[in-house]
């Protein structure tokens, strides 16, 4: 596939990178190099110029820890116009946790707190506050086209959505969005929003791909492109051993 | 009531050790802080004892070690709770092993290392140590400890209610280790020498590099490995403490972590009145504590275990084999508890840099398969899947010359099945 090129814009990788999320940067890399696929990776660090964000094919962001999710926070709004009309127009992005959050409208504080968020995503997220722990533990959710995505939560918010955005998947095993309704993450237009770490993407090499397939697609304006098939025992491999250490 | 409780504590660590269950350096204290939740505070008030207690992520063991050396090596009684022992029930099983049935304790020293989320309930316990080592703080576990920020939030909520008579003694390379010091009187400050560190730059896992002060990013002459370095805030002029000491006497491990805690041992006794020439003849046999750079010889051919449980740890476990021109690597991932369940973090090891050299890679443990696909995504050529641990060994052996070393990264379970299978003792 030596004609195509993708830039993959990474939302503050130096602060939204605490649980291993940079695996997904390293797995969106690799899959487009061994198809001959050019790819650059775009760091976007807090004060970056918001004229790159219209330069990147698909944009990635990790999940944080609390402080430094305020800094990027503070960053990130002055920013919001342009990221929106990009994930409205459909470029495709992948958000993890804190990520995730902050797409929705507001994040409210176990004291209550309303934290302003960057309000694309219809959702909002709830700290129970500390008498209800933190939702932890390995997972698996059941997505589009009957697939199994398998990874590891970690999370204080609950997150409900609204009604104009649709659950990634459903919960198998695990908490997802609030440990209630059985949605996990949320899918709007080309953009995914999940609480899975793990990180996601190694062992979950076909939503690492549709990702490169509709990023491709979106830039280059043609339906459908077909990847070349790469060797993925190794990650169905750990695919597999993953649900069965949760049961599935 | 006391006596009861040591007796019997004693008794239940005999019997574990004699079937082999263990070293039962938990249970006792268990069940005596269930039966007398004053135990360590009642205990520790009869005796005369000078207190140091150890925390941080990384390299607690083997400051600890380190320092009862030197202690030793100058004519001081010293205990120390077991390696990894290192909750409230590690303590108390501690001080059952060593004082005599009314509850007297013949040592002059006791030195605790301390988990990382449990040293404000210590500090409840022991509400006057006479020194408190902090050595960093790196992201470990955060399905078990939590962010880093949150730990050091509550860390330093208990510093502040500590008497000023106890003397902390913190790394300085550490932003946010050092803050804890901030305008705290009897305060030291420990380090390596800036000027070693040229060239370095930042891994990914960096946790600190922003203000503990005022949230703004900070600069850094010279990087040392993750977040440690010296470091300044050009917003609100808060920077590494001037007065550091760097000692720069004979080191008697590899790799630039165990700089920083020797250099935090050395601190300490000298704080204590020792001489330097007696500090460095004490050091000069050490041998490391299990499973950090512990050395085991298998039918002529040398195994060299370096415990590795985090992102810094691993990167800093891989650099120093590569300085020690490592040929053959075995890499062990579990997820038990004391591992941590979640297994993200080799996402955050820098494999990618360290990838030419080895050219016998055998990967195991629980978590075989993720190691094997984070390796394939750093693109090393040639590594063997086993997900037997005791086979992955032989393999990597039957690979290897007489001469030379096999070096064993593992994650803490993986390391006590490790030498386990090497030495036939169970540890812990």
């Amino acid at each position: 596939m030596k004609n195509y090129a993708l830039t993959i814009g990474w939302l503050y990788p130096e602060l939204m990178s605490t649980y291993g999320d940079r695996g997904n940067i390293i797995v969106l890399q690799k899959r487009c190099k061994w198809r001959g696929i050019e790819v650059e990776i775009r760091r976007l660090n807090v004060g970056f110029d918001e004229k790159q964000l219209t330069t990147c094919d698909m944009l990635f962001m990790g999940g944080a820890q609390d402080k430094q999710q305020q800094i990027v926070a503070e960053d990130l709004m002055k920013k919001r116009e342009k990221l929106r009309r990009m994930i409205d127009d459909g470029i495709p992005g992948l958000y993890i946790c804190g990520a995730y959050q902050f797409l929705g409208k507001y994040y409210k504080e176990a004291d209550g707190t309303i934290i302003n968020s960057l309000k694309i995503f219809d959702l909002f997220t709830e700290n129970p506050g500390i008498r209800f722990s933190r939702q932890i533990g390995a997972s698996a959710a059941l997505v589009l086209n009957n697939k199994i995505i398998v990874g590891f939560e970690n999370h204080g918010g609950r997150t409900y959505l609204g009604k104009k955005i649709k659950p990634f998947g459903k919960v198998i095993k695990g908490f997802g969005n609030n440990g209630k309704d059985q949605t996990e993450g949320a899918v709007y237009k080309n953009s995914f929003g999940t609480y899975f770490h793990g990180p996601i993407l190694p062992k979950n090499p076909e939503f690492a791909d549709h990702l490169i397939k509709l990023s491709l697609e979106k830039k280059y304006k043609k339906f459908p492109i077909h990847l070349s098939p790469l060797n993925d025992a190794l990650e169905l491999q750990a695919h597999r051993f993953a649900l069965n250490a949760i049961k599935i | 009531m006391n006596t009861l409780l040591i007796l019997f504590g004693n008794l239940l660590s005999s019997i574990s050790r004699f079937f082999n269950l263990g070293s039962g350096s938990t249970w006792p204290g268990h069940i005596t802080l269930f039966l007398n939740p004053n135990f360590i505070q009642q205990i520790l008030e009869k005796n005369n004892l000078k207190i140091i207690l150890i925390a941080g992520t990384n390299g607690k063991t083997t400051t600890g070690k380190l320092i009862q050396a030197i202690l030793e090596g100058n004519n001081k009684k010293v205990f120390q709770n077991q390696a990894g022992a290192n909750l409230l029930n590690g303590i108390a099983s501690s001080l059952i092993f060593n004082s005599n049935l009314l509850g007297i304790i013949k040592k002059d020293f006791a030195i605790f290392e301390i988990d990382e989320s449990t040293l404000p309930l210590i500090l409840k316990e022991i509400i006057n140590p006479d020194y408190i080592i902090i050595l960093n703080l790196f992201r470990d576990q955060l399905d078990r400890y939590g962010e880093i920020n949150t730990i050091s939030k509550k860390w330093g909520d208990s510093i502040q209610h500590l008497p000023s008579k106890v003397t902390l003694i913190l790394n300085a390379d550490d932003p946010q280790v050092a803050f804890l010091g901030k305008s705290r009187p009897n305060t030291l400050y420990f380090g390596i020498n800036p000027l070693k560190n040229k060239g370095e730059k930042f891994q990914h896992a960096s946790d600190s590099i922003y203000c503990p002060n005022c949230n703004a990013k900070l600069t850094y002459k010279t990087i040392c490995f993750s977040h440690l370095g010296d470091w300044a805030c050009k917003e609100c002029n808060y920077e590494r403490p001037k007065k550091t000491f760097i000692s720069s006497l004979h080191y008697p491990l590899s790799g630039t972590y165990n700089e920083y805690n020797t250099n935090a041992a050395i601190l300490l006794t000298q704080t204590l009145g020792l001489k330097k020439d007696k500090i460095t003849a004490s050091l000069k046999d050490f041998k490391p504590a299990f499973g950090r750079q512990e050395i085991l010889d298998i039918n002529g051919k040398k195994i060299q275990i370096f415990l590795s449980k985090n992102p810094t740890g691993f990167n800093e476990s891989l650099k120093t084999i590569t300085n020690l021109n490592a040929k053959n690597l075995i890499l062990l991932l579990n997820d038990r508890i004391p591992d941590g369940r979640d297994v993200s973090w080799i996402w955050d090891v820098d494999f990618e840099e360290f990838s030419s050299q080895f050219k016998n890679i055998v990967v195991s443990g629980d978590r075989t398969y993720d190691m094997g696909l984070r390796l394939k995504y750093a693109e090393l050529k040639k590594f063997i899947i086993e997900e037997n641990i005791a086979k992955a060994i032989t393999i990597a052996l039957s690979k290897m010359t007489n001469n030379e070393t096999l070096y064993i990264l593992a994650t803490y379970s993986a390391m006590l099945e490790v030498r386990k299978i090497l030495t036939g003792k169970k540890i812990l």
